[in-house]
């Protein structure tokens, strides 16, 4: 029997960033609707089996409200099983659930969260495929899609339908390392050197103190900070290497000024020192007196001075479910025709 | 780590410290007396939810409102209201913050912008919405908070406060305090989706969702919506979530909860302890810093206890004065 | 010679008057002014009956219209009198407290008591109340009983448009919270009013018509209606003593002793229904101060104990008649024989 996993994350896209820039807020029963678009595509071609990462954010109260309404003419879904663990609130809820679902051996897992619910299933995970939805702020790493054509691809990889080199891609993350390696984190999409070094609500909208960007890839119709990089020099999700932006300081004077939104709604000016390539596995040390490495946009590890911080580019390092792929095989082979002379 | 990484300074923090200290200590004190039966009538006590009342109202002056709940010392302490005259009060001895007329669940000081904690929950939202009007009026950038929990955000008197902030474009901030339970009610089975930024959302606010018991995280947010706020930017929503260390009100036997959830919540969910781990482990705050502020804590407490007990009752002249101004 | 003018252009000018004279006055409500967020124009009603037309061009942003949300918005006038402003608000129909009774009995009524004397709530709530508008059950009540009932609230009800602006600049002016009950009826009533401020205490009965024989005690549109039984009385050799109560909290029963003091007999008329009545109020309170100079049963007339019915045919029976007072009279003159 073919299962999946699925973390929805009920507080990505709850932050500050509502306030201070007029981010969205994707409704609860919203998320739920996306989570219920998943579970009937996926049933419909053959998903019996779908383990879920338990919440008390809401989520799974008014997901139980739907399924305990029963099946219909028009609706039915897989088993949902949440995953034996007590919720607390925290990114630890999605570490854990991905240890779960890992050990329980799903085929895929798909996420409805931001840049860093995806980063933290990463974290934990980089072999079993993951299949991302929108549901963050910026959303740099998932791609804004209808999750009915999500489940439908996860299915039809998930049943064997598809194989692993038809369905899934590969995709770059930077390995982040302090002191060789006394702490360790990733980031899908972009490290930044903020002097900033207050760790308390996460997130970090304050251009000021930014020195160093660092990206996989670099899309010019992103936000967030990423876009610092999309907007001087795109590199794609699957190009090799990526990007490495210095910004502009005492040291090292603005060559350019750039304009770019680096928060929903909020285009800066941030000074630009200069900017180059990223190959793959090739450490870049950072210089710098102390502050924070905000990973995919979330402040996240602290250093001082004397700590020795190094990016590198990892290639290769994770499967994604390449959603457009899939449907596009789906149509050329046929997959999804059913005739009595299949 | 060198240096202060917080953007709050060491005697602001001190001082964070012993507030959410003396709330946690004066809540803990009422619930052995209650036990004992020194006190009479209801108390619902705030602790374990400091962190959210002190990161919210340090932020306010007096010439900034809130409107509180049932569940109100902490607001009260929380906005500098005297914890002695709180605990005469509390024993319904004259002296009292209300003369003794008001108890726990009436507790008011409108020197300090202490609208009252109130009896009747979801009442507050409006009445911070007239206040909110007044510093309108007023146009010195104060701003009124209105403070409810998961179960009162279900009263239509909440809802109508929304709306009217927002068509009013209103310097209120609405924040839900959501411990998980309204009474015995889980918040699971009472509120039809448990988002309350969603619900701000409907009627055109934003919203913030924190973890009330990370005082930092508590504190930042506020501190964007209420700057927002001052500025004209007009009204939102901030939902806290939060654990309650007692039942609803002192007696409770709390049979609703799950098998180890007050342990869990005692050890894990902690928001003194998580407060003092980041203040210490960033080297700003040491140990025997906060262990002295603790001791004074303690003994202020003590010393209103002791007063409180002292103080004389009121009498029968007392009962039908201050019904009205004049009649 | 004062000139004459209706009750409802009295209200109009308390308001416009004070409203210049002191800042902190503002008022709300819903259609107060009427056509706000639309492509008409402003001050489209000012006010369901045009009660407050005019005073939004005077006083601007002062005037406030409300959502349809009276908890909020009542709610909101209280919470606003506690900051120190004078908020009178209107409250469109009595009829609709159900949806705000919380906001004035629980909360303006009772903060200077429950926070030791160390709060005022001094905020009006105007209101429409009383039935001949053949405007049926949900809009007609006489609700003055349950606010008279509360601790901490004033209750005012005018009978003529001199009473009416001076009771209403008092209440304005009041520290407390003042329910002031507008009868829609008496709107279009004219009568002479001093084209300047002033104000009438509250807890003063007016003796509106001496007499000896009986005390007629009532208050808002009943008064007129005693008045007209009066005069039939008067053709008959009774000389009735009318007396309007004005303000039904504070209420000034020694001008009601001293009247049946003298007259012996009393006729309680109220438009509230039977139960807990002002009129069972009153009886109760002079029964028990005044037993010795009843010559006569105290007789009550008020509407039958049911809803206000919509038909003309029997609005007409329900409200209490001229006629029901006169033969009240007779009862309580004749010593309880029908």
């Amino acid at each position: 029997m073919s299962s999946i996993g699925l973390i929805a994350n009920p507080v990505s896209a709850r932050d500050i960033r509502r306030i201070i820039a007029n981010a969205s807020n994707l409704q609860i029963a919203d998320r739920v609707n996306i989570v219920l678009r998943v579970l009937t595509a996926a049933h419909s071609l053959g998903v019996e089996h779908v383990l879920m990462m338990p919440d008390n954010g809401g989520i799974r109260a008014l997901l139980q409200r739907h399924l305990a309404r029963g099946h219909s003419q028009h609706q039915r879904w897989p088993v949902v099983e949440f995953l034996d663990m007590a919720p607390t609130s925290s990114v630890e809820d999605t570490l854990k659930a991905t240890r779960l679902l890992r050990a329980a051996g799903v085929a895929a897992i798909v996420v409805l969260g931001g840049d860093g619910t995806h980063r933290a299933v990463v974290r934990e995970c980089r072999d079993i495929p993951i299949a991302g939805i929108s549901t963050g702020t910026n959303n740099a790493f998932p791609e804004m899609r209808e999750s009915t054509i999500t489940g439908m691809a996860v299915a039809l990889y998930a049943t064997g339908r598809l194989s692993a080199a038809q369905a899934l891609s590969a995709n770059k993350l930077l390995d982040i390392s302090i002191n060789d390696g006394a702490q360790r984190d990733i980031a899908l999409v972009d490290a930044v050197i903020s002097s900033d070094r207050y760790v308390g609500a996460r997130a970090l909208w304050k251009p000021e103190n930014l020195s160093a960007v660092y990206l996989t890839f670099a899309d010019p119709q992103a936000i967030g900070l990423s876009a610092i990089g999309g907007l001087l020099h795109p590199v794609g999700r699957r190009d090799p290497g990526g990007l490495a932006v210095q910004l502009a300081s005492a040291e090292a004077p603005a060559t350019l000024r750039l304009q770019a939104p680096i928060a929903p709604g909020m285009v800066r000016t941030l000074p630009i020192a200069h900017w180059q390539a990223m190959p793959a596995d090739q450490p870049f040390d950072i210089v710098s007196d102390g502050g924070v490495v905000a990973l995919d946009g979330e402040r996240e590890l602290a250093f001082d001075a004397g700590d020795r911080v190094q990016i590198t580019l990892r290639e290769n390092a994770f499967p994604t479910v390449d959603v457009a792929r899939c449907m596009q095989i789906a149509a050329s082979d046929g997959l999804l025709r059913l005739s009595s002379t299949h | 780590m060198t240096g202060n990484p917080f953007p709050l300074g060491k005697p602001e923090l001190l001082e964070a410290y012993r507030k959410m200290r003396t709330i946690r200590e004066f809540e803990e004190r009422l619930h052995v007396d209650f036990g004992r039966g020194d006190i009479p009538g209801f108390v619902h006590l705030y602790a374990g939810e400091e962190a959210a009342g002190i990161g919210i109202i340090s932020h306010l002056g007096d010439g900034d409102r809130i409107a509180s709940t049932h569940r109100g010392h902490g607001h009260c302490i929380a906005k500098g209201v005297d914890p002695v005259a709180m605990m005469k009060e509390i024993y319904g001895k004259r002296g009292g913050s209300c003369e003794g007329k008001g108890g726990s669940m009436h507790i008011a000081d409108v020197s300090k912008g202490m609208m009252g904690a109130n009896g009747i929950l979801g009442a507050g939202a409006p009445l911070a919405c007239g206040a909110a009007l007044a510093a309108k009026y007023r146009k010195k950038g104060e701003v009124a908070i209105s403070f409810v929990g998961d179960g009162a955000s279900n009263q239509g008197t909440f809802l109508e406060s929304l709306n009217l902030a927002a068509v009013w474009n209103l310097p209120v901030i609405f924040v839900v305090e959501n411990n998980g339970y309204a009474e015995s009610t889980s918040r699971d089975y009472g509120v039809a989706v448990d988002s309350y930024v969603d619900r701000a959302a409907g009627f055109g606010l934003p919203g913030v969702t924190v973890d009330g018991t990370d005082f930092f995280a508590v504190h930042e947010a506020a501190g964007e919506i209420i700057r927002r706020a001052r500025s004209g930017g007009g009204p939102a929503l901030l939902e806290c979530k939060m654990v309650r260390f007692f039942g609803h009100f002192e007696g409770d036997a709390q049979t609703y909860r799950g098998s180890g959830e007050l342990d869990d919540i005692r050890a894990n969910q902690d928001c003194l302890r998580k407060f003092a781990a980041a203040v210490t482990s960033a080297g700003v705050i040491t140990a025997g810093e906060l262990t002295a502020i603790d001791h004074q804590v303690l003994g202020l407490i003590e010393h209103a206890v002791v007063q409180a007990k002292a103080a004389p009752l009121p009498t029968a002249a007392d009962l039908t004065t201050d019904v009205y101004v004049s009649y | 010679m004062a000139r004459k003018i209706s009750m409802k252009q009295a209200i109009n000018e308390a308001l416009d008057q004070e409203m210049a004279r002191d800042p902190s006055v503002i008022m709300m409500g819903e259609d107060i002014v009427g056509g706000a967020g639309g492509n008409g124009e402003m001050d489209a009603w000012g006010g369901v009956l045009g009660v407050t037309k005019g005073l939004y061009a005077k006083h601007g942003d002062r005037l406030l219209d409300t959502p349809l949300s009276e908890s909020a918005y009542i709610g909101a006038a209280i919470g606003a009198a506690a900051c120190g402003m004078r908020p009178v608000a209107e409250l469109m129909f009595i009829d609709f407290m159900g949806v705000c009774f919380d906001q004035i009995y629980n909360q303006a009524a009772k903060f200077r008591y429950m926070f030791g004397g160390k709060a005022q709530t001094p905020v009006v709530i105007r209101t429409m109340v009383g039935a001949g508008f053949r405007a049926a059950a949900q809009h007609s009540q006489m609700l003055t009983p349950l606010f008279t009932h509360i601790p901490g609230l004033k209750v005012v009800c005018p009978s003529t448009p001199y009473d009416t602006k001076g009771l209403l600049i008092q209440s304005i002016r009041d520290n407390d919270p003042v329910i002031f009950c507008e009868h829609k009826n008496l709107y279009a009533f004219e009568g002479e009013v001093p084209e300047g401020l002033y104000t009438i205490p509250f807890g003063e009965a007016n003796v509106i018509r001496e007499g000896k024989s009986v005390s007629i005690v009532t208050y808002g549109l009943m008064v007129h209606r005693a008045l007209e039984a009066a005069t039939l009385l008067a053709k008959e050799g009774i000389e009735a003593e009318v007396i309007d109560l004005r303000t039904l909290s504070p209420l000034d029963i020694a001008t009601v002793i001293e009247s049946v003091e003298h007259t012996g007999h009393l006729v309680c008329v109220d438009e509230a229904n039977p139960r807990c009545s002002i009129a069972a109020d009153v009886s109760a309170q002079v029964v028990q101060a005044a037993f010795g100079a009843l010559r006569g049963p105290i007789q009550m007339v008020t509407p039958p104990h049911c809803p206000v019915p919509f038909s003309p045919a029997l609005e007409d029976l329900y409200i209490p008649s001229a006629a029901q007072i006169v033969a009240a009279v007779k009862r309580s003159l004749g010593g309880g024989r029908h």
